[in-house]
């Protein structure tokens, strides 16, 4: 990622902002739905135009209604930041290459771990390139759609990312 | 038989039985405690805390126990001492009825964390630091109890240390405690110097109590009652887990300060001008409370601010020097006020962590024991009639109206009942009624008994103790009984109209009316702008003041006032003055002189 926004980004950001505040003013469904299919038309209509420097100053002036009109206390989820359960538990995880640098005395009070790591490490480097190739063919030219990984395809492999999902920190402690 | 003796050992019994989870498991390594224990010796101790009470009501007795003296100096004793009056005889059953429904329900409700043990202890110290707390005759043991409670307090509510800001939350509670606890100090320390006792009962006012001490016990009561100009804690506790905010900071710590000043009420008797105070500073808390909570999205929030609002009540109840109502009052709040706070506990856990009302609606057919329960506790808080918060707040709005104080105390309190209930009204119009706004595939269920029976327990006592309590107990000073029908029915005219705002702004809402913002919802919205006002302010100014006086001072003093520059300053300016008369106009001068020896000599004539 560049450290610039493109266009495109700014005015999809504009657009999911105003949509979220738009749900912490109108609190009833059917109400929101209607002001947003609005806004989504206001959005629409000008989403043909060619020209950068009318465009700029459209999405200029669309950020100051924006900043005139936000909510004060704009809904946000429980678990987002700002949110009320937004880290709660202390989740952290190191990054699972440090258990490399332990010393052997240290290793041997979880023998059963580190019994299996060396096989759980081969396998992971051997599946590597397969996960890699994998991605590489299905993910379309111009970047990808969506967050989400594929499954694995064909007999025998392992999905993409598979270690990095086995090895993320618990959303909720033990 | 010796009633006081019976009295004394069950209301120690009671104390000791809460200890026992907290000593055993020191004792020896095969008692470990589980939350049931600690429920259930609770339920134990209320059970045993309830024949004291018992005994008071049937026959008047009362105790004043004392043991093991501190030998200070020789002149100033502080003993241990109890006092088991009505005040703490008629609170311990009811403190300890509350906590242990809000045990039973932080089984269910705290199943999911990992120290719950932990948590449950916590939660018993607190109940110990309180009781210590209401049951002190003595300042000493009252100060142990309430800085027990302040501690407690921090610990809990800064539970989920990993959230930043709830450790800002439990710092803010700390700090703002502490402001409080200098004007208890104070009080301590002119009680010590001229009193030469810190017992309450051997607290004889002569004519008039010099008004500084009391306003040391009002500071207290403002810092750890959450007054206005110290509140700002009440709401950021909510960051503690449900069943914190429901022991914590609704029925029992919260309501401290104001039993101080009902304990050492004798001293307010003659001093207008303190009581004058406090009815200032309630009335101008509850409604400013009340204004901050009719804007606010997240239920316990709002719920945090109707506290405040209520303790801003009861210290409005001191002020009009009667402080067996503001008792009545703190009674009958602790039921209603720790169900709504369950209530609220449920729906969120079941809401799976949601606590804006802007994602709740509809929720009357989904959890209908709880919402009913929530209406029961929202009814019972706008002084439904004959519902438990009637008995009292009725009582004290009547007080007030009949009474020969400041209008402007009556027309804010007034102003704040109508709030009362439009910000209830929108809480129960907008969690329980209309389509619902939950995400969809949310499974709820009621299904489990440690949720249901303490909601209801606490329903039947939001229900009945208002009525029970005013039946038995004998009220201390006669309150008015004849007054014109309009004065009779002023707050529940008031409930009724605020009710009828309530709900005309939501069908504003509704039908698409309603402006987005305006001077008084963003006042309102931003909490009376204090918070950032006050924090920043007050930290800026401090520290850069300090930063001055630690670097600047001594440079400045010593060279620039005090030493050489200063010398020289003053000398020119001498210097300067005296050429401005050495003008050198010897004909002004000469004049002048003739002039003065002839008025002088006309003068002589």
């Amino acid at each position: 990622m560049a450290a610039y926004l493109t266009h495109q980004q700014k005015v999809l950001r504009l657009y999911k902002k105003s949509l979220r505040h738009l749900e912490s003013w109108c609190i009833h469904r059917d109400k929101y739905r209607y002001f947003a299919c609005l806004l989504r038309d206001r959005f629409d209509k000008n989403k043909d135009v060619k020209d950068m420097v009318k465009a700029t100053e459209l999405l200029k002036a669309g950020e100051e209604e924006f900043w005139a009109n936000q909510h004060p206390q704009p809904y946000v989820f429980a678990d987002s930041p700002g949110g009320v359960a937004y880290e709660r538990y202390e989740m952290y995880k190191l990054p699972e290459w440090c258990l490399d640098f332990w010393h052997p005395s240290e290793k041997a009070m979880y023998p059963d771990y580190f019994a299996k790591r060396e096989q759980w490490k081969k396998l992971q480097r051997e599946s590597w390139e397969r996960e890699i190739k994998q991605l590489q063919e299905e993910t379309p030219a111009d970047g990808p759609r969506t967050e989400a990984l594929p499954p694995a395809r064909k007999e025998g492999h392992l999905p993409p990312m598979w270690w990095h999902h086995v090895t993320r920190p618990r959303e909720q402690p033990m | 038989m010796d009633l006081s003796l019976v009295l004394n050992t069950f209301m120690l019994l009671t104390l000791t039985t809460l200890l026992t989870p907290i000593i055993f498991p020191l004792l020896s390594d095969n008692l470990k405690n589980t939350p049931t224990i600690i429920t259930n010796t609770v339920k134990t101790s209320f059970m045993i805390s309830l024949i004291p009470m018992t005994i008071f009501i049937y026959s008047g007795t009362e105790s004043l126990t004392s043991f093991w003296e501190w030998k200070f100096i020789t002149n100033f004793k502080i003993p241990i001492s109890l006092k088991m009056d009505f005040y703490s005889l008629t609170f311990f059953p009811i403190a300890l009825f509350v906590s242990w429904s809000i045990l039973q329900f932080a089984t269910w409700y705290m199943a999911s964390d990992p120290y719950i043990t932990k948590f449950f202890t916590y939660l018993l110290l607190f109940l110990i630091a309180m009781l210590i707390l209401i049951i002190a005759n003595n300042f000493f043991v009252l100060f142990i109890g309430w800085e027990g409670v302040g501690i407690m307090s921090f610990l809990l509510i800064s539970w989920w240390h990993g959230r930043a800001e709830a450790n800002t939350a439990a710092l803010q509670a700390v700090l703002y405690n502490r402001v409080g606890d200098i004007g208890l100090i104070l009080c301590m320390a002119w009680l010590a110097s001229t009193m030469n006792t810190w017992e309450i009962q051997q607290i004889t006012t002569p004519t008039q109590t010099p008004t500084l001490p009391l306003l040391g016990l009002i500071l207290a009561a403002t810092g750890k009652s959450a007054q206005f100009g110290l509140h700002p804690w009440l709401p950021a506790a909510m960051e503690g887990p449900t069943p914190v905010s429901a022991l914590l900071h609704s029925s029992t710590m919260v309501v401290a300060g104001i039993f101080l000043l009902i304990r050492t009420h004798p001293l307010f008797n003659n001093n207008q001008t303190a009581l004058t105070l406090c009815l200032c500073l309630g009335a101008l808390s509850t409604l400013f409370a009340a204004t901050c909570a009719l804007t606010q999205n997240d239920i316990k929030k709002i719920i945090a601010f109707s506290t405040s609002s209520q303790l801003g009540l009861m210290m409005v109840t001191i002020g009009l020097n009667l402080p067996h109502l503001a008792f009545l009052h703190i009674s009958t709040h602790a039921f209603f006020k720790a169900m709504l706070f369950l209530c609220s506990g449920s729906i969120i856990h079941n809401l799976n962590g949601e606590q804006d009302i802007r994602k709740m609606g509809g929720l009357q057919k989904m959890l209908p024991t709880t919402t009913s329960c929530l209406t029961i506790g929202n009814l019972a808080l706008m002084g439904t009639p004959f519902l438990a918060g009637f008995y009292s707040k009725d009582q004290i709005i009547e007080c007030l109206n009949t009474s020969y104080l400041n209008s402007w105390a009556l027309l804010l309190t007034l102003l704040a009942t109508s709030f009362t209930a439009v910000y209830t009204i929108r809480m129960t119009v907008l969690v329980q009624t209309g389509h619902v706004r939950i995400p969809p595939l949310t499974p709820m269920n009621e299904n489990n008994p440690a949720v249901i029976s303490p909601i209801t327990r606490l329903a039947l006592g939001s229900i009945t103790a208002g009525f029970i309590i005013t039946s038995f107990i004998i009220p201390a000073k006669t309150t008015p009984t004849t007054m014109p029908l309009y004065i009779k029915i002023t707050a529940m005219l008031v409930t009724v109209l605020g009710i009828l705002l309530a709900l005309e702004i939501s069908k504003m809402t509704q039908t698409l009316i309603l402006t987005k913002q305006g001077h008084f919802s963003n006042f309102s919205t931003s909490l009376g702008y204090f918070n950032p006002l006050m924090h920043r302010l007050i930290s800026t100014n401090l520290l850069s003041g300090s930063q001055n006086i630690a670097s600047h001072l001594v440079d400045l003093s010593w060279y620039k006032k005090l030493g050489p520059e200063g010398l020289a300053n003053l000398q020119l300016t001498a210097a300067k003055t005296s050429t401005n008369f050495h003008s050198g106009l010897i004909k002004a001068y000469l004049g002048s002189f003739a002039l003065s020896i002839l008025i002088a000599l006309m003068s002589t004539y």
